[in-house]
């Protein structure tokens, strides 16, 4: 039997590349943002959706030097706490490409999956590598997809009460995204524009995540 | 969805396995079941690449009856369910685990429905050569196993006979939870590996002269 994954990639209708544009607002700024957010993308008349994360990072790392380590995202929703929420992604290295290309492209593979995946890894030889929590809200424009969130250190006790949590900075990580099945270059297009609409009050642009690491 | 029994059919020496599946397939067709189509369970298995560690092997299933979604079982028995893009992640992994060559293993066939219970009827194949057969028998109106088991286990026995009295395993130690799909192919794989370890019946050794 052929396999549902090798048919969508043959087929090419399965979603795996992310196009991306990221950019930061200030706390006090955020109400603008989520208030012109509101107007632009669907849904206008309900309340921005709000969401409540935990992403746990997992490495695989290898003897050799040919052997890269390999990441996997696991995250699952904390509130509302939902069993069925747990799902695995996989990040590709980003291409920034020359300046007619407008977003981040890189491959994406987001695999929903049962609970006990954290156990599953551990024994596949993952260990965890970091952690965090994400709070914010969600919006959707077409396929468009946009988050403004917060990062949060995970409290020292280990639990996800978002009281005790201590924020990363003093300001909201806002993503505009798209995963589309590969070589559909003209989305990057409409994101391009989707985000002229959003300046002055942000600047979403491609972040070169190669450059961050080094410094 | 309900509680599932898989068992070893054996087919006697002097018979082929295509003549046994089908007086299989006659008998529960005397029963008044009806035939609902085809099915296909297969198994990949893949293995730790990394020298001086410790072997690892990771089992990604897949059945036909649940076609978004694919089965990873470890060796130690934690079977991860995920969305059949999880194959695209096994690929991401190929420095780590790398695919055994000749692994492939699958049980396809006939299904049949009889009242609420489910049949399929598979043969067994690894790497395109026959090994055997696969019953399968569900009762779709009951999640636990406790609950039917004696049902499923009369129903059984009029088909498998006296193997019917054992139960698999994985029934076994959770008599009492909700059954789900995960621990019906964690008995595909328990069968599977059966069929793998059976050594190659010795054949007739020609001299050449």
């Amino acid at each position: 039997m052929e396999n549902t994954f090798s048919v969508g990639l043959k087929h090419n209708i399965a979603p795996h590349q992310e196009f991306l544009l990221q950019g930061s607002i200030l706390d006090s700024h955020k109400e603008v943002l989520l208030h012109r957010l509101r107007g632009l993308c669907d849904n206008a008349e309900k309340a921005p959706e709000p969401f409540y994360d935990h992403e746990m990072v997992f490495m695989l790392r290898g003897a050799t030097a040919q052997q890269n380590p390999v990441l996997f995202r696991v995250r699952r929703s904390v509130e509302p706490r939902d069993d069925t929420s747990w799902h695995i992604r996989y990040l590709g290295t980003s291409e920034v490409g020359d300046k007619s290309r407008h977003t981040l492209v890189r491959a994406c593979f987001d695999v929903a999956c049962s609970n006990n995946v954290v156990q599953f890894l551990n024994e596949m030889g993952f260990k965890l590598d970091h952690e965090y929590c994400v709070k914010g809200y969600f919006f959707h424009k077409g396929r468009m997809k946009v988050t403004v969130s917060k990062i949060f250190r995970m409290a020292p006790s280990g639990g996800s009460d978002i009281n005790t949590q201590e924020a990363m900075s003093h300001s909201h990580l806002v993503e505009l995204s798209v995963v589309a099945p590969a070589g559909q270059e003209q989305i990057a297009d409409d994101m391009k524009n989707f985000a002229e609409q959003l300046k002055p009050l942000i600047q979403l642009e491609k972040v070169d995540q190669k450059r961050l690491s080094v410094q | 969805m309900g509680v599932v029994s898989v068992y070893m059919f054996p087919v006697p020496e002097g018979k082929s396995g295509q003549q046994v599946v089908e007086s299989l397939q006659k008998s529960i067709e005397l029963l008044g079941a009806t035939k609902t189509g085809n099915f296909c369970v297969d198994c990949e298995t893949f293995q730790t690449s990394i020298q001086n560690t410790q072997q690892r092997q990771v089992n990604i299933l897949h059945s036909s009856d649940h076609p978004a979604s694919c089965f990873a079982i470890l060796d130690a028995g934690t079977c991860l369910v995920a969305d059949s893009l999880f194959d695209g992640l096994m690929q991401k992994l190929k420095h780590y685990y790398q695919q055994r060559k000749g692994s492939k293993i699958e049980s396809k066939g006939q299904r049949y429905e009889f009242g609420d219970f489910v049949f399929k009827v598979g043969s067994v194949s690894l790497a395109s050569s026959f090994k055997g057969i696969l019953l399968e028998i569900e009762y779709c109106p009951c999640i636990i196993a406790g609950d039917c088991w004696g049902l499923l286990k009369e129903m059984a026995s009029s088909i498998v006979g006296n193997v019917a009295e054992q139960q698999p395993n994985v029934i076994k130690n959770k008599l009492e939870h909700v059954y789900t799909t995960a621990d019906t192919m964690c008995q595909y794989l328990e069968h599977f590996n059966n069929y793998k370890k059976q050594t190659i019946p010795p054949t007739a050794v020609s001299t050449g002269r």
